[in-house]
C-alpha cells in the first residue's frame, strides 16, 4: 500500500481540481455550496420556523450540518467513485481501496476546511471553549474519518456490483438526516422525546451519526470535552467500520475488473 | 490477487490449470433483489475464456500469442497481470508486471497528456520522482510536442496509442505484457515501438505479445502458444507455431466451404 501513497495522493488532487476545472472561482466552490446550505438551513430551522432556543443557533447547527454533509457526501461519492476510476481498475493491478479512499479524502479536505472557518467564529461567539478541550478536535475528526471511510468501502465495493445501492442509499439518508441530532438536541427540542427516555436512547445511540455530531458540538459548542462514553462509542464506531469495510472490500474486490 | 511465489525468478511466469470464464448477463453480477432471495435467474451459460491453460515462461523469454477473436488471449494477459482472477488453477509472476492493455482505458479526458503520464506511473507504484525521471524520455519518444499539455479528449486513437505505449515502454519491468495495441499506430510509430520492444528484451524483461499481426509476432517472439477456446493448441517456436495457426484458421475455413 504504501507504494501506492502517490496514487491516492495523485487521485485526491485531480478530483479536487477535476470538479470545477475551467470554472473561475475553482476550488472556492468546494466551500461556497456547503456554506449557502448551511445559511438556508440556518435561516429556515433559526429564523423562519423559530424551532429552537438555542444561543447563536448558527454554530449549533453548522457543527452537525458539516459532519453530516462529510458523511453523506463521502458515501455518496464512494458509491460512484470505482465506476468512475473503471478504466484504471481495468487497466493495471493496484490497491484498489485507493479509490474510495480518495473519494472520501476529498471531502474530508471540505470538512476540513469549514472546520477551521468555524473554530475561532465558534470561540469568539461562545467565548466558552477551553483550549485544552479544543486538542480533542483532531482525534474527533480523526475517528470520523475512520468511520465514514469504513462505510464507504462497502458501500463502493457494493455498488459496483449491484447498481442498486446508490439509489437505496439516496434514499434513506434522507430520513436519516431528520433523525439524527443536527439542528436540534433530542432530549432537549422534542417534547416527546424528552417525554419518552427510552426514544431519546436511541436516537442518540443507535444512529452513530449522532455521538460522532454531539461530541463535535461538546467540544466546539459546549466547550467540554465529551464524556467516555460518548468516546468510546466513537472509537469503536470507527474501529467496527472499518474492520467490515476492509473485509467486505477485500472479500470482494476480486472480480472488480469484470463487473466495472 | 495470487500470493508471489518466492520460488519464481524475476521475469517468470507459472499457469497451472489456469480457468476462468465470463458471465455474459448484461447485469454482471446479478441483482440484488436475486441476492436478497437467494437465487441466482437464469442467464445463459458463462463463456469459458481459459479452460486449463498450463504455461512456463522462463524469464526473459519472448512468447507470442495468437488465437481467433475470443481465443482467451487478453484475458490471459489480464489473468498475469492480476487485473483479473482465477476461478481455479495457479497464475504467478516473478518480478513487476508492467501491462498496456485497453490502451485508451484509464486516461483522464479533461487531464492533459503530461498530467496522465502521472496517474499512469503512480497506477504503476511509480512516486513524483520517479515519474518525473522517466517524464522527459516518455514525452520523447511519444512524439507528442506540443499536444502533450492538452486534454487528451481532444487525441486520436493513434495519440493515445502512443502515450499509452511510451509511458508503458518507460517503467521499469521484469514482465512487459502487450495486447494489440501496436496495429492501431501508423507504420513508423509501430516500427520505433518494435524496436523499443528489442530494446527492454535486451535488457531481460520477458514479453508476453498479443498480436494478429504475424509480421510483428516473428519480429519480437522466439516462442508462439496458439490459444483457441480458451485452450492450448500449439506451444513451440514460432515458424512452427504460425503455420499451425494457418493450418488452424485454414482448416475451418476448408470446413466451411461446401
Amino acid at each position: 500500500m504504501s507504494g501506492y501513497r502517490y496514487l491516492f495522493s495523485q487521485l485526491v488532487r485531480r478530483e479536487l481540481r477535476r470538479k470545477y476545472k475551467g470554472s473561475s472561482l475553482g476550488v472556492l466552490w468546494y466551500l461556497i455550496n456547503p456554506l449557502v446550505l448551511m445559511g438556508a438551513y440556518t435561516l429556515m430551522f433559526g429564523h423562519v420556523f423559530k424551532l429552537q432556543h438555542f444561543p447563536d443557533f448558527p454554530v449549533f447547527l453548522m457543527i452537525g450540518l458539516m459532519a453530516w454533509t462529510f458523511f453523506q457526501q463521502s458515501l455518496l461519492a464512494a458509491a460512484d467513485s470505482l465506476i468512475e476510476q473503471g478504466g484504471i481498475v481495468r487497466r493495471a493491478r493496484f490497491p484498489r481501496e485507493t479509490i474510495p479512499a480518495a473519494a472520501v479524502t476529498v471531502q474530508l479536505v471540505t470538512f476540513a476546511a469549514i472546520l477551521i472557518l468555524l473554530t475561532p467564529l465558534s470561540l469568539a461567539l461562545r467565548g466558552t471553549s477551553a483550549p485544552a478541550t479544543l486538542l480533542l478536535l483532531p482525534v474527533l475528526v480523526a475517528l470520523l474519518f475512520g468511520f465514514v471511510l469504513g462505510c464507504a468501502l462497502i458501500v463502493s465495493v457494493l455498488h459496483a456490483y449491484y447498481r442498486d445501492v446508490a439509489p437505496i442509499l439516496t434514499a434513506a439518508l434522507l430520513p436519516w438526516f431528520f433523525l439524527t441530532p443536527i439542528f436540534y438536541e433530542p432530549d432537549r427540542s422534542i417534547h416527546f422525546v424528552a417525554q419518552h427516555p427510552a426514544v431519546a436512547t436511541l436516537l442518540n445511540w443507535g444512529n452513530p451519526m449522532a455521538p460522532f455530531i454531539r461530541g463535535l458540538r461538546d467540544v466546539l459548542y459546549y466547550g467540554t470535552a465529551p464524556d467516555l462514553g460518548r468516546l468510546l462509542y466513537m472509537a469503536a464506531a470507527a474501529g467496527l467500520a472499518l474492520t467490515l469495510g476492509s473485509a467486505v472490500f477485500r472479500r470482494m474486490e476480486g472480480e472488480l475488473a469484470v463487473v466495472l | 490477487m495470487s500470493p508471489a511465489s518466492p520460488a519464481l525468478a524475476p521475469g517468470e511466469i507459472v499457469l497451472r490449470g489456469a480457468t476462468r470464464s465470463f458471465s455474459l448477463r448484461a447485469d454482471n453480477a446479478g441483482t440484488l433483489k436475486g441476492l436478497l432471495l437467494g437465487r441466482r435467474v437464469a442467464g445463459p451459460a458463462p463463456v469459458p475464456a481459459l479452460a486449463g491453460v498450463d504455461l512456463h515462461v522462463a524469464p526473459g523469454e519472448r512468447l507470442g500469442l495468437v488465437g481467433r477473436n475470443g481465443a482467451g488471449k487478453t484475458s490471459t494477459l489480464r489473468v498475469l497481470a492480476g487485473i483479473v482472477p482465477l476461478q481455479s488453477g495457479e497464475v504467478a509472476c516473478g518480478g513487476t508486471v508492467v501491462s498496456l492493455l485497453e490502451f485508451a482505458a484509464g486516461f483522464s479526458r479533461d487531464f492533459s497528456g503530461r498530467e496522465n503520464i502521472y496517474l499512469q506511473g503512480a497506477l504503476h507504484g511509480l512516486d513524483r520522482a520517479g515519474v518525473e525521471a522517466r517524464l522527459p524520455e516518455i514525452i520523447a519518444f511519444s512524439e507528442l510536442g506540443e499536444f502533450i499539455d492538452i486534454p487528451v479528449r481532444t487525441y486520436s486513437t493513434g495519440m493515445f496509442v502512443r502515450l499509452g505505449f511510451s509511458i508503458v515502454a518507460h517503467l521499469a519491468a521484469d514482465i512487459l505484457l502487450i495486447d494489440e495495441v501496436l496495429a492501431v499506430g501508423d507504420e513508423a510509430f509501430q516500427q520505433k515501438c518494435l524496436r523499443r520492444i528489442g530494446e527492454r528484451i535486451a535488457a531481460g524483461t520477458t514479453v508476453v505479445l498479443v498480436s494478429h499481426d504475424a509480421a510483428a509476432i516473428e519480429r519480437v517472439c522466439e516462442r508462439v502458444v496458439v490459444l483457441d477456446s480458451g485452450r492450448v493448441m500449439f506451444d513451440g517456436p514460432t515458424d512452427e507455431a504460425l503455420a499451425f495457426y494457418r493450418r488452424l484458421i485454414g482448416s475451418e475455413q476448408g470446413a466451411l466451404l461446401p
